[in-house]
């Protein structure tokens, strides 16, 4: 193959890994806002705060792998103690008080990374079964970005199982069309949201920690992917994962490419492409009208 | 009972007045400094509170009028040799109110996410566009050292006293006009359309034409609060006026003060001072701080200080009248 086109490839493949790091936190996003309701504006807190407790973690025990388990579960377990103490209550408030709230949360989590990790850049090594190059088709390619694509693809298949294949999703679906009718039916409300809240965090703390090694760990994190991943779940409409994904496929791509080739309009190459979605279809790509 | 109100009214906004005149001499340049910020943000929250409390839209990009006021007024005075001080603000606000013309078929299509994501998404171009276009914004470094002309012949670069008094009144100005377009039939349709737009649509009155009137009004109003900032700090730069944090700030302002009352920004933006004022003298950590107040502000007095306010009013009312009650008993 010659150079140039090893290089669109490689630089396409960068951008899959980014738009599949996107998909990860916009799934959580997703399910929270578009199952929800709630405006999240802590979710890329959340997100932090999952790669600084995976870097804790290998940093006591060593092993990457401890991380990757247990710190999302640690961010999830938090997030649901959030939800239980103060987001069921402002619940009864409407949108501007979760919005509000939730930017409280995730300036206090902010604050408490700063205060017990300090400013500085954190390193987080990869794990050594996946640092090195793979070649695919031709070209080598990083393994651990490979690995990440990989875990979004999966992500994306155990979630549309869940939701549209098991009683459980079907009784979250059935929550968030008539919430009422559902606990009228004996089925507990509360712990269905407590539990589509918890995995929506859970996947955001995954996307920390799977971001980590990559980005290393720092408290502008948040800022950097925070925005993006709220414009994904926007672009692609509300509760569609089909639509998160195919977006932040689109929007890797477009950051990549477009650092290539528009590179004074880089930064808002995605915001363009949400105002053109938003303003022929309100509701986001794959948005169903309400 | 009504006549004594009316005087006790006139005379509140008679020492306020006189108050206002004096402070410089009474408080300082420190403290004047601080009420013509004060007064450049509730304007600016007002201004949003119009969209958001009064019409219900929420706005993520309420600072890109809030800029424009500011590039406009900057833009006008660098270029436009001899230009008064007055046409420059309304250059500001004309450059304000000429986005908004452009944007609002856009904007009365949407509500709720949509809106707030699409003033958010123009806001970020307008952002880009400030730190790219450098041979008309001077990109990052923003536009600096334009002349000021007074309101006579002396430069109110050097006189922030003159300045003071001239912010004091266009942007009190501003702040009655908003509070006397509130009290106005078409005002009170506003709220109807926040309340129930279908019903307000039934009744006759066009959603969206209102809908257009009160984006372009609200961006004016920020243009000229934009346009104020500009002028105080003698300069204008993207990340100081276009950033996404301009943006949040008022929200933060107006829930922290209450949403809904046309007091509630003015109060969010003393606290908001204030509280900066303090975590500056005592602490590092504004975030932390701030987080907290948003969080209990939020679970505690869920329609904001103005909403503390009017319920102990309340309170106080229901006691003295069940003690008027209880005296006619006996």
């Amino acid at each position: 193959m010659d150079p140039t086109t090893v290089m669109y490839v490689s630089q396409g493949l960068q951008g899959l890994a980014y738009g599949m790091i996107l998909f990860l936190i916009a799934s959580g996003l997703n399910i929270i806002f578009g199952m929800m309701g709630i405006l999240n504006m802590a979710h890329a807190a959340f997100f932090m705060l999952g790669a600084y407790i995976c870097y804790q973690i290998v940093a006591m025990t060593g092993n990457f792998w401890l991380g990757f388990l247990f710190a999302p579960i640690v961010t999830a377990a938090l997030g649901v103690l959030v939800q239980q103490l103060f987001l069921r209550k402002a619940h009864l408030l409407g949108n501007f008080g979760e919005l509000i709230l939730t930017m409280g949360i995730a300036s206090v989590i902010v604050a408490a990374i700063k205060k017990f990790w300090g400013t500085q850049n954190l390193p987080l090594s990869m794990p050594d079964s996946l640092n090195g190059m793979v070649s695919v088709v031709g070209i080598s390619y990083p393994a651990y970005r490979l690995f990440v694509i990989g875990l979004a693809l999966v992500v994306l298949v155990l979630m549309m199982l869940l939701l549209y294949r098991t009683r459980l999703g079907k009784i979250v679906r059935a929550a968030v069309s008539d919430r009422e009718m559902v606990n009228a039916l004996g089925i507990n409300i509360n712990l269905v949201f407590m539990f589509v809240f918890g995995g929506g965090i859970w996947l955001a703390g995954l996307a920390g920690v799977a971001i980590a090694p990559i980005l290393t760990v720092f408290p502008g994190l948040a800022d950097q992917v925070g925005m993006d991943a709220f414009i994904v779940v926007v672009t692609g409409g509300f509760g569609s994962l089909v639509g998160a994904f195919i977006v932040s496929i689109i929007f890797g791509l477009l950051s990549s490419y477009g650092v290539q080739f528009l590179s004074n309009f880089a930064p808002v190459l995605m915001v363009c492409f949400m105002a053109i979605v938003l303003v022929i279809r309100p509701n986001g790509l794959f948005g169903v009208k309400e | 009972m009504n006549m004594i109100n009316k005087k006790a009214n006139i005379v509140l906004w008679l020492v306020l007045i006189v108050f206002l005149a004096f402070f410089p001499k009474l408080f300082g340049i420190y403290y004047t400094n601080m009420v013509v910020t004060f007064a450049i943000f509730s304007v600016f929250a007002t201004s949003l509170n119009m969209l958001m409390g009064y019409t219900g839209l929420l706005s993520f990009g309420h600072a890109m009028f809030f800029g424009f006021g500011g590039y406009g007024t900057a833009l006008a005075l660098k270029h436009i040799e001899g230009i008064g001080i007055f046409p420059a603000i309304g250059f500001g606000m004309l450059a304000a109110v000429a986005l908004a013309l452009v944007l609002t078929p856009i904007m009365v299509r949407v509500t709720g996410t949509a809106f707030a994501m699409l003033n958010m998404a123009f806001g970020q171009l307008m952002y880009v566009l400030a730190l790219k276009l450098y041979t008309i914004t001077g990109g990052e470094d923003g536009i600096a050292n334009f002349p000021i002309p007074g309101i006579f012949t002396e430069s109110l670069r050097n006189s922030p006293e003159h300045f003071y008094y001239l912010a004091m009144m266009i942007l009190g100005l501003c702040m009655w006009l908003m509070w006397f377009f509130t009290k106005t039939p078409f005002g009170q349709i506003q709220v109807g359309i926040r309340d129930n737009a279908k019903r307000i649509d039934y009744m006759g009155h066009k959603v969206s034409q209102s809908k257009a009137v009160i984006y372009i009004l609200s961006a004016a109003f920020a243009g000229v609060a934009g346009s104020f900032y500009g002028l105080f700090h003698n300069m204008i730069s993207a990340d100081g006026s276009l950033g996404m944090g301009m943006s949040f700030t008022p929200i933060i302002m107006i829930m922290i003060g209450g949403i809904g009352s046309f007091l509630g920004p003015m109060t969010g933006v003393a606290i908001f001072q204030l509280v900066d004022e303090l975590i500056l003298r005592y602490t590092e950590s504004t975030e932390l701080v701030m987080g907290v107040i948003l969080i209990l502000v939020v679970m505690f007095l869920p329609m904001g200080f103005m909403g503390l306010f009017s319920m102990l009013k309340f309170k106080w009312k229901a006691r003295s009248t069940g003690n008027a009650k209880m005296e006619k008993a006996s």
